[in-house]
Order: structure tokens, then sequence, then C-alpha cells
């Protein structure tokens, strides 16, 4: 034991020791905002939650089947969810870590290696699955009036249920590394991963669960939950979690005790078997992943230029960004994640109930595509935030090329700028224009919308570029991470402000502009001059939205050291 | 040509090279040692463009390379000590991105980096992904990928790091053939060997200040020793 706490050691001391940083004066401020940002999220899941759980309850005669469901299906999620999540991150702690060869040089048995490893997965995949799910747990101990003992027993429970999907993932990893390569897995598993979401939130959406506001639907599938008394599968982890939480909300201690007991037990079975494992195939599939990958499709090099018409730095960073973007397989599981995005956002817009509101469908059209540009513009930052923003940091250590060449930064980032800004202004216009036309719009909305996605995406994908230039991470092993960093959060916080702040300048000028041209009235020389002065300051704005980022970011990013 | 003129880095209040001020001749070679931390990889990074000095000037052939950063970097070839590289590109395809950053001409291209690629013995992984390079092939690739654009000054950070005795070997005899055509190459070394094999003059940087300069014969009458070799020339200097 003490061989794997000398090894657990570094981690503890790393995090200790950035308090000991110079100029790490942000550190407490960067904190708070976090801090904040996760308590208001904590406390919106315990909200949703408890009113919806006190809602199920309260539903007379089959309330009770209703929430024991849910509860049913919360933890069969959670528990899918950390299989998912151990198995990520075991791969990457156990088998693709940068200090590994440095641990295997050690004299410590392999098996003391694999247990100090698998400990620091296991905490890394299940702290924040654990933190954001127990709001929900806590609800149903306040709606069924539960005793303390039910408190204690869901902390037991699910911690022995995050040690269960640990040790199956851990095992499973062992095994399939040994044939597969450790990193082809992590891209293989996040794709199959990607794609049962997908189908499953594709399947949900395309059921129109906005139909459940109708009474007489509702009452259908009310029935149809009612008739599915089978219980839910005995040989999940899950169902021993749930047959204990039920038990004792009910309470019915012993019974619970008894279901708690049993999982303990299989979680002891999975921490030996995982380290009975280990000590035959975990040091065998290591060195299987420090092997070089083979390249699938490989060929000679063609002198190809790309493209011909611009100046050849341009021309070289272009390319180079294009082609290890593209060669990155992390990234494709993303650009399937956005494609099924667009498509789910441009149905939203297809199932609208639009005639069933009380309000006159033109109005509520027109209303909905001018809200329908800031909601755009979110999805906007969102993908900026995943693309552009990390664009800077995804250099990584090979930054200082950038640096010792015979180019300015400013030109760097700029031809980073348009190598994002091409793809996302398309996509956005896609995305307006084909809502746009679903909602049947007028001809004034429809170039309202295309022109302010015109003024938005510069800005944004600036703001991305700038704030990712100011803030980069060289050291970080995904960019793609950065995002949630200090910078990450400044730079959505100011473009959630910038388009916003378009919205709400334009609302009053375009609504005196739409009932004008509705009604066929002549605007007054003072709604003129409103009209001209708002879409000027957000011309003005768009304009300082694309300079000021980009010059903040150049400036910082001098000043860097590498 | 290279000139350092006051030149001085500081990180909050500790000063990792101070008031330095060298020149060094066209077709010369000039060995930059000295003990851990004592300031040479941070010379170094300022030279290379880099870093920015906190006063002082860095001239590569005549130019300052803070004021005309584009015109002084066009003229070096820096080959830093960790080799870190674009690593989801193929070694053929990073030399084809220095080239064109460095504006070698397109229509030799080819011919250029064939030949560069041969002289590294990189040939046969020139369609290959970096990511599988080693250690070794990396640092061979920056190497070929710094003399692609015939470079008039070459900086570079500990040179034979993770190279095998044969490249060793071929790299010192190139850097002489550089020189004798003119090339000013500025070296950080660890390997007393190497600087006292193929150095014209030798620095030595202790604590961020230069505390001897020369040959290695200035070196030894520096210390009274003329029977000393460099290793204890070294220590001499820099011993607490």
């Amino acid at each position: 034991m003490k061989d794997v706490i000398t090894l657990l050691k570094p981690r503890f001391l790393s995090f200790k020791n950035k308090g000991l940083l110079k100029n790490n004066s942000g550190r407490g401020y960067k904190l708070a905002l976090f801090g904040f940002f996760g308590i208001l999220f904590w406390g919106g899941i315990f909200i949703v939650s408890f009113r919806v759980i006190s809602y199920f309850k309260g539903i007379e005669g089959f309330g009770d089947i209703l929430a024991y469901k849910l509860l049913s299906m919360i933890l069969l999620t959670f528990f899918s969810l950390l299989i998912f999540s151990n198995i990520l991150t075991s791969l990457s702690k156990l088998y693709l870590s940068r200090d590994l060869s440095l641990l295997n040089s050690m004299p410590v048995p392999i098996y003391k290696i694999f247990i100090a490893r698998w400990i620091e997965s296991t905490v890394d995949s299940s702290w924040m699955v654990i933190v954001y799910t127990i709001p929900v747990f806590i609800s149903y101990g306040i709606v069924y009036r539960a005793g303390f003992i039910f408190y204690g027993n869901m902390f037991l429970v699910i911690l022995i249920l995050s040690v269960i999907s640990a040790g199956i993932s851990v095992v499973l990893i062992m095994i399939v590394v040994n044939f597969v390569p450790a990193n082809r897995i992590k891209n293989i598993f996040i794709f199959i991963g990607l794609s049962f979401f997908l189908i499953l939130f594709f399947a949900f959406r395309f059921l129109r669960p906005e139909r459940l506001v109708d009474p007489e639907v509702f009452s259908n599938v009310l029935f149809y939950l009612k008739s599915l008394k089978s219980p839910a599968p005995l040989y999940l982890p899950s169902t021993w979690v749930f047959d204990s939480m039920k038990a004792t909300l009910s309470g019915h201690i012993m019974e619970g005790m008894f279901h708690s007991v049993l999982s303990l037990s299989w979680a002891g079975v999975m921490v030996c078997s995982a380290i009975i494992i280990s000590n035959y195939y975990y040091f065998n599939g290591v060195s299987k992943t420090q092997t070089a990958q083979v390249r699938l499709f490989k060929y000679s090099y063609s002198g190809r230029r790309f493209p011909i018409f611009l100046p050849r730095f341009c021309r070289a960073l272009m390319s180079k960004e294009i082609r290890t973007f593209f060669r990155d397989q992390t990234q494709w599981s993303q650009l399937f994640l956005i494609a099924a995005l667009v498509v789910i956002y441009v149905y939203n817009f297809n199932a609208l109930p639009l005639e069933k509101a009380p309000i006159k469908t033109i109005y509520l059209q027109n209303l909905l595509s001018f809200l329908n540009i800031g909601l755009a513009g979110f999805v906007l930052i969102t993908i900026t935030a995943r693309f552009a923003y990390p664009a800077v940091s995804s250099e990584k250590d090979a930054f200082w090329l950038v640096k010792s060449a015979p180019i300015d930064l400013k030109h760097y980032l700029w031809i980073k700028f348009f190598v994002y800004f091409l793809p996302l202004f398309v996509l956005t216009e896609i995305l307006i224009i084909a809502t746009n036309i679903l909602l049947k719009v007028t001809f004034f909305m429809m170039v309202l919308s295309v022109v302010d996605i015109f003024l938005l995406v510069p800005g944004v994908v600036s703001m991305g570029i700038g704030f990712g230039a100011a803030y980069p991470d060289f050291k970080s092993e995904n960019p793609a991470q950065t995002v949630t960093s200090f910078g990450g959060l400044m730079f959505m916080m100011v473009c959630a402000v910038y388009v916003g702040a378009v919205i709400i300048i334009e609302a009053e000028p375009v609504y005196r502009l739409f009932m004008a041209n509705i009604k066929g009235n002549v605007l007054t020389v003072f709604e003129w001059v409103w009209v001209l002065g708002s879409f000027t300051l957000v011309f003005s704005l768009s304009i300082a939205a694309v300079m000021v980022p980009m010059k903040f970011g150049e400036k910082r990013l001098l000043k860097m050291l590498i | 040509m290279i000139e350092l003129i006051n030149l001085t880095k500081k990180y909050n209040d500790f000063t990792a090279v101070n008031n330095l001020n060298l020149v060094v001749e066209k077709g010369e070679i000039f060995g930059f040692i000295g003990p851990n931390g004592a300031g040479k990889t941070t010379t170094i990074n300022m030279m290379g463009g880099v870093l920015a000095p906190t006063s002082g000037f860095v001239m590569i052939c005549g130019i300052n390379i803070q004021n005309h950063p584009k015109k002084a970097k066009s003229k070096i070839g820096y080959i830093p000590d960790r080799p870190y590289l674009y690593e989801k590109l193929t070694g053929m395809e990073f030399l084809k991105f220095i080239s064109d950053l460095y504006g070698v001409d397109e229509n030799n291209f080819l011919y250029r980096s064939r030949e560069k690629l041969r002289l590294f013995s990189l040939s046969e992984w020139a369609d290959d992904l970096i990511e599988s390079y080693s250690h070794g092939m990396k640092q061979r690739l920056i190497m070929a990928a710094a003399l692609l654009h015939d470079p008039e000054v070459i900086i570079v950070d500990e040179p034979m790091v993770g190279l095998d005795p044969l490249v060793i070997n071929m790299v010192k005899s190139l850097f002489k053939q550089l020189a004798k055509n003119g090339v000013t190459i500025f070296m950080s070394t660890h390997t007393l060997k190497v600087a006292e094999d193929i150095c014209d003059r030798i620095g030595i940087i202790h604590k961020g200040s230069l505390v001897a300069t020369g040959t290695a014969e200035d070196l030894k009458s520096n210390i009274q020793n003329k029977s000393a070799d460099l290793e204890e020339i070294f220590i001499k200097l820099t011993e607490e």
C-alpha cells in the first residue's frame, strides 16, 4: 500500500504546488468564478429534478410507479455514463500518459502501478458524474421524506456503483488493448459512443416530446408507462443500486441494506479481478501501446499547391492547419456531432406547432425569426468555442516554429481567423436561411437575418481566435479542453454579451420597421433616425468585435514565454 | 555575423541573462557552454527571435531582430534543443511548410528537400507522419528544415542530443563545411568534446554572464594552466 500511496503523491503534490506558482494572483478569482458557475448548475439540476419528481409523485394512482421508473432510468443512465467515462479515462491514464515510461522503469510491481493509476482514473472519471447526479437523488429523498439512512446509503451505493463501473471498464480495456492499439480504441470508442448517443437523441427528438403538453396524448403515455411493470434487468449493477435506493426510500431499511451489501460484494469481486488480471495483461498492453501507429492511408508527396492565389506563407499555414485538423481523428466525431446538431436545430423549427398558438401566425413567425438570430449566434459561439478557440493552443509545443519563422504574428492570427471564419460563416448562414424558409418569414426578416449573421460571425470567430491567442495552453494534451479555462470562460461571456447586445439594440427598430411594412405605414423622421442609429451602432460594434480581440490576442501572444 | 549588445533577460526578479556583449564573425563557429540554468537556452531563444529581451539588442547580419524580425529571421536556421514538430504532417509536408515560410525557390524545392532528407538519412521516412518518428529522427528533420533555405546564420541549441555517432560525425563535418562557405554558427552544447573539435571560439556563460571567451588556447591561459583540457577549464571557471 505504501508504494501505491507514493505513486499517487505526484498528483497530490502537483495540485498542492499550483498555489506556489509565481504570477498566480488570479487563481482565487478563477476558482471563485468556476465555483459560482458550478454551484449555479448544481442548483439548477436540483430545482428541475425536485419539480419533476414532485410532479410525478403527485399524479394520482400511479405517481410512485412513474417516479421509480424515472429513478431506474436515471441510475441506468448514470451507470452507462460512468462506464463510458471510465473507458476513456482509463485508456488515457493507464496506457497513453506521457509519464508511463518513467513509472514502468521503477522497481515497483506492475500491479501496484496499475492500482495507483486505476485509482486516479476512477476518481477523475467519476467525480463530476457523481457531483451532478447527487442533487437528483437528494430530491428523491426530500420528495419521499426519507430518513437519514437513505442519504447515507445513497452516498455508499453511488460510490459502489462507481467502483463497479471502473472495474468493468478497466477489465474490458486490459483485454482489448492486447488486440487493438490504445489510441485507436479511444477514437473508435468515442465514435461509437457518440453515434449511440445521437441515435438515442434523434429517436427522442423525432418522437416529438412536446406533444406531451397535449392532455389527450399525455394520458395515453401515462397509461402506457403504467403498463410497463416489467422489472429492470437483474444482472445490471444499476438495478441492485435501484433496489437498495427504492427500499430505503420506502422505509424498508433491512431490504435496502441487503441490496447495498450485495453491490458492495460485487465491487470487491471487480477490484480483486482487475488487480489479478493486471498482473498478467497490463504491462503487455502498455508495451504494445508504445509502438508507433501504422498509417492507414500512405501516399507520396504530390507537390500540389493549395490554394494557389494566396501568398506562400498563407498557403503554408492554411494547408498545415487544414491537414493537421482533418488528420486528428478526435475532430471527426466532433464534426459528426455538429452535423447532428444542425439537423436537430432545423427539425425543431419544422416541428413548431405555430398554427395552434394564440398569436397571429405572421407575427409569431417573424418574432421567432428575429429571436432565431440570437439563437443561431449562440450555436455559433458553441462551435467557435470547440474549434476556433483552441486553434492557437493546438500548436502545442511546436509553436516555436511560428515564433522563429519570418512571419508576423498578426498575419498568423488572421490566417487562423479565415480558416475558421469561412466554414462557420457558411454553416451559420445555412442554419438561419433554412430555418427562415421553414418559418416562411417576410423578405425583410430574411435579409435582416442574413445581414446580422454576416456581421456576427466575424466578431465571434475573431473573439475565439483572439481570446485563444491571449490565453493559450501549449502544454495541454487535449487543446479542445482549453475552452474550460479562464480564457475560454471569458470568451463565452464576452460573446454572449456581444450577441445579446446586437439583438437588444435592433429589437425596437426592427419591430417598427416590420410593423410599418405589414401595415403599410410610413416611419416618422425620429423613427428613421433611430433605425439608422441602431444599425450604425450594431455595425460599429461588429467592427470593434473583429478588430479588438485580434489585437488583444496578438499583443498577449507576442509577450508570451514559450 | 551575430552581435549581442548589452543583452539582458529578466524573469520577474531573476536575471537569466545579464548584459551579454559578444560578436561572432562571418564564417565562425562559436561554442556556447555553461552549467545547467546558466542562461544558454534563453540567449539562444532571444537570438532566434522566439523570446524578446528585457533590454539590449540582437543583430543578425547587421539587422536588429527586434526592429526587423521578418528580415532577420529569414537569415537564420534555428534548431532548438527539443524537437517539437507538427506531428500530423509527413516529413516532406513539413519541409514544404518550412520552405513556404522561408521563401525557398519553389522550382527547386523537390530537389533541395530530397537532398536534405538524403543527407540526414530520412528519405525512406519522407511520407510518414512525424508522430511515428523517433526522437533522433525528429532532431534530424529539424536540422534538414533549418538548412533548407541556405541560412547565413545557424543558431543551434544542443545539436547532438539524440543523434547516433554516425550522424554526429556527419553534422560536425557539415558545420565545418558550412562555416568554410561563410555561414556563421552559434552553438550551445554540453558536449565539451564537440565544442573543442569544431568551434573556432568558445564562450563560457555562468549565472547569466559571460565569464570567458576565446579560443581553447586563450581559455587555458585564462586559468594559467597550459595543459588543462576544456573540461578542466569549464569546471575551474564555473565552480562555486
